[in-house]
């Protein structure tokens, strides 16, 4: 036994520090959400222990079931037309077009703006009054422009995912072309060699081989999904009445502005245990290695 | 198996030493004030040698204002320092209650009344005695009612004290750009018939008659405060605390109103997505609207000690602008109400190591030196009667400044504000559900008489 602790003593020394900010950023504030979830506590004054009422609360709150749907709406409507649009993007970059870093830091940009100004401007691109798509809608005839997309509460939420794919399209396109580097080209010449059309190639050889850019865009826009705040918060508040509530923006409403932090506390752990199960399920699905390129032990 | 286990005891040592850590969630942060701190009573400004330095945390004045706030008093008063920090407002939400649980409150802090004030009583000392030795016993007389009434607001039964202290008040109300009237040959309307009237008559021009900037609640609920007032007046806040209930006609009706700010085209395409700021008051600064609902603030877009090169046309001397109160409603009330309140209020922390100075500071900036640079700005009204701008920079400037501070914030009678926070939020849903057609008037009003049920039951 006093073998093994002196033989793990050195890895175990050299684990501490990440062990210990791991606990202190990681594992205590989720112990605290835990505990503050069955409070009902303001934040600041003394919180009265309620058990699972927020629980309970929570799970009959129509908000949260909104809150809910949008975030099961917001992954796959973000993360398929950004992957989508990033790979052509990044097929027709990687084929040497003329400008073609030009157009790469162009397509980027937007990954890179505060999400604060994008939403101030894609607020006044679209306001139906005089926003740029308006004007663009009268000049063209195309009317449907000048809807009021971000003030219906039946688009709403549509309206800022397509800022959101706007937004981070430009970031997918960006890990593609990574991926698209890394491709053995001795494999493309011998597919050309084959016979294989650009078609053939691209479906059949190119896209399995970006499996693990795939697979990391989808953690990661699994990840950027359920931490959405910022371009929500500015666009639409979550509004009109609730309709692009995100699980983020309804905690922050809860906790800070109607000063219920045990019942927001519950929001983020409903928060957590979604991202949890989310990341282990990919683990299990696609093995632990997968972004890194590890096959999955059979 | 093996793993599992491993990864299980991992696991609940981490928990457990996270629950550790985690031992106070909940426990409260209010410390009685420390003995040799003067507290409730003993808070003296007067005659005290000032020194040392203290910390302010707000969103509220802007950070320049403040800057200069803060150097009048510090010239005044060599020794002393103060570290002023501006948030925007959702910001210094989290900042204060994170400070407030970690026992780093700031000395002094911007609070709006009712509910912020009420969260955080127990961090802030009464500051009665602060006014009284620095102002006399009649301080109360320097201040407008509604600043005082409100500065009191959600106090527990029997609790006379002030937890805070207003630094700015305002009415809500509508502003008109006077060039558009003048070109229509239309009348600032004091009725809701005339209202629809001059919208109808503006329509079709490259302007909205009426911008409503609703995406924001504050905004909704301020002008839907300014109609149901102007039904019946004061039945709102009887709804509120329970004496009256939210499905009462005149609220239902009021709900009604604004509904048709909607539904019958008096607000622009859209106004339920815009917001207030930036870009509601861009479009009307640019010329984009001939009326807009907001408050006696938007003075300030003529504030005299700003480059006068830099500021638009219309906002210059305020030569394109005229306010108006919200025009009144057929069967209501035969004049329109006031309405309005605190803009932001100081509070100073119940553990301040340096009492004197924070209650210095506080007392000057209300109506002192550090006050003359923020009403130098026309940032809002003063919460103190009698303190005026150093400079006009025009007569309309100077004229409408008049109208506030004499003939409109003394009347005011009634709080732009809920009490609680949570009807607050409840109206503010119900009336985006009523614009968007989700909700009739009746539903809104008994969505938020539901809130108020559960508020009630505590």
């Amino acid at each position: 036994m006093r073998e093994r602790i002196a033989k793990a003593g050195p890895g175990l020394l050299f684990l501490l520090p990440a062990l210990i900010l791991f606990v202190v950023f990681v594992v205590y504030p989720i112990v605290y959400n835990v505990q503050a979830s069955t409070l009902r506590w303001d934040g600041v004054n003394p919180g009265v222990f309620i058990g699972l009422d927020n629980y309970a609360d929570l799970f009959r709150d129509p908000v949260f079931h909104t809150a809910l749907k949008n975030s099961a709406l917001w992954i796959p409507l973000t993360i398929v037309p950004q992957a989508l649009m990033g790979l052509l993007l990044a097929l027709a970059l990687n084929r040497g077009v003329f400008a073609s870093t030009f157009y790469r830091a162009l397509f980027f940009i937007p990954a890179i703006l505060s999400p604060i100004v994008v939403g101030i401007v894609w607020q006044r691109i679209m306001d139906p009054f005089n926003g740029v798509l308006t004007e663009v809608g009268k000049a063209t005839g195309l009317d449907w422009l000048g809807g009021n997309f971000l003030s219906d509460p039946s688009t709403a939420i549509f309206a800022v995912i397509a800022v959101n794919i706007w937004m981070w399209t430009g970031f997918s396109m960006l890990f593609y072309l990574a991926g698209l580097q890394l491709i053995d080209t001795s494999v493309l010449e011998a597919a050309k060699v084959d016979g294989a059309s650009w078609w053939q190639t691209t479906t059949r050889i190119v896209f399995p081989l970006l499996k693990h850019t795939h697979l990391s865009l989808l953690l990661l826009g699994i990840i950027g999904s359920l931490k959405t705040f910022e371009l929500v918060y500015v666009l639409t508040q979550g509004g009109p009445n609730h309709a692009s509530e995100m699980l983020p923006t309804f905690a922050f409403q809860e906790a800070f502005q109607l000063q219920s932090v045990g019942y927001g506390s519950a929001i983020s752990v409903v928060l957590i245990v979604v991202a949890v199960t989310a990341s282990l399920s990919m683990v299990r699905v696609f093995g632990s290695g997968f972004i890194t390129g590890e096959e999955k032990r059979k | 198996m093996k793993f599992s286990r491993k990864l299980g005891a991992t696991a609940a040592l981490a928990a457990a030493g996270g629950l550790v850590l985690a031992g106070c969630a909940g426990g409260g942060t209010a410390e009685e004030p420390s003995q040799g701190q003067t507290g409730t009573n003993g808070t003296s400004a007067e005659g005290a040698d000032l020194s040392g330095s203290v910390t302010f945390r707000s969103w509220s004045p802007i950070e320049q204002t403040t800057a200069q706030m803060v150097s009048a008093f510090e010239s005044d008063n060599p020794g002393t320092t103060i570290d002023a920090t501006i948030f925007n407002y959702p910001e210094y939400l989290v900042d204060l209650q994170t400070r407030a649980s970690s026992d780093t409150f700031p000395d002094i802090v911007g609070l709006q009344p009712g509910a912020l004030t009420q969260q955080y009583r127990s961090n802030l000392m009464p500051l009665q005695q602060c006014a009284a030795d620095t102002w006399g016993d009649d301080w109360q007389d320097m201040f407008y009612p509604i600043g005082l009434e409100q500065a009191r607001a959600g106090n527990p039964e029997g609790d006379d004290n002030f937890y805070s202290l207003p630094i700015l008040v305002q009415t809500v109300n509508l502003w008109a750009n006077t060039q558009h009237f003048a070109d229509a040959g239309q009348e600032i309307p004091q009725t809701w018939d005339e209202l629809k009237s001059v919208v109808d008559a503006m329509e079709g021009n490259d302007y909205a008659p009426f911008l409503l900037p609703a995406k924001d609640g504050w905004l909704r609920n301020a002008v839907f405060l300014q109609i149901a007032n102007n039904v019946e007046p004061g039945l709102v806040y009887q709804a509120e605390s329970g004496d009256a209930s939210w499905t009462e006609a005149s609220i239902v009706e009021a709900f009604d109103y604004f509904g048709r700010l909607f539904s019958e085209g008096i607000a622009q395409e859209g106004a339920i997505g815009l917001d207030a700021y930036p870009s509601g008051a861009n479009q009307f600064e640019a010329g984009n609207a001939a009326m807009i609902p907001l408050g006696a603030w938007w003075i300030q877009q003529s504030d005299p000690t700003k480059d006068q090169s830099t500021i638009p046309e219309l906002s210059l001397g305020m030569e394109g602008y005229e306010p108006f109160l919200f025009p009144t409603i057929p069967g209501g009330a035969s004049e329109s109400q006031f309405v309005g309140g605190i803009d932001v209020s100081l509070g100073i922390s119940a553990n301040t190591e340096n009492p004197d100075l924070a209650c210095a500071v506080l007392t000057d900036w209300i109506a002192g030196s550090g006050g003359q640079k923020l009403i130098d700005t026309m940032n809002d009204i003063p919460a103190v009667q009698g303190l005026n701008p150093s400079e006009f920079t025009s007569a309309k400037q100077e004229e409408i400044w008049n109208t506030f501070v004499e003939d409109w914030l003394p009347q005011v009678e009634y709080s732009r504000y809920f009490d609680d926070p949570r009807i607050d939020q409840a109206v503010a849903d119900a009336l985006a559900a009523v614009a968007t057609g989700q909700q009739t008037p009746d539903e809104a009003a008994a969505a938020v008489q539901s809130v108020q049920d559960e508020v009630l039951a505590g």
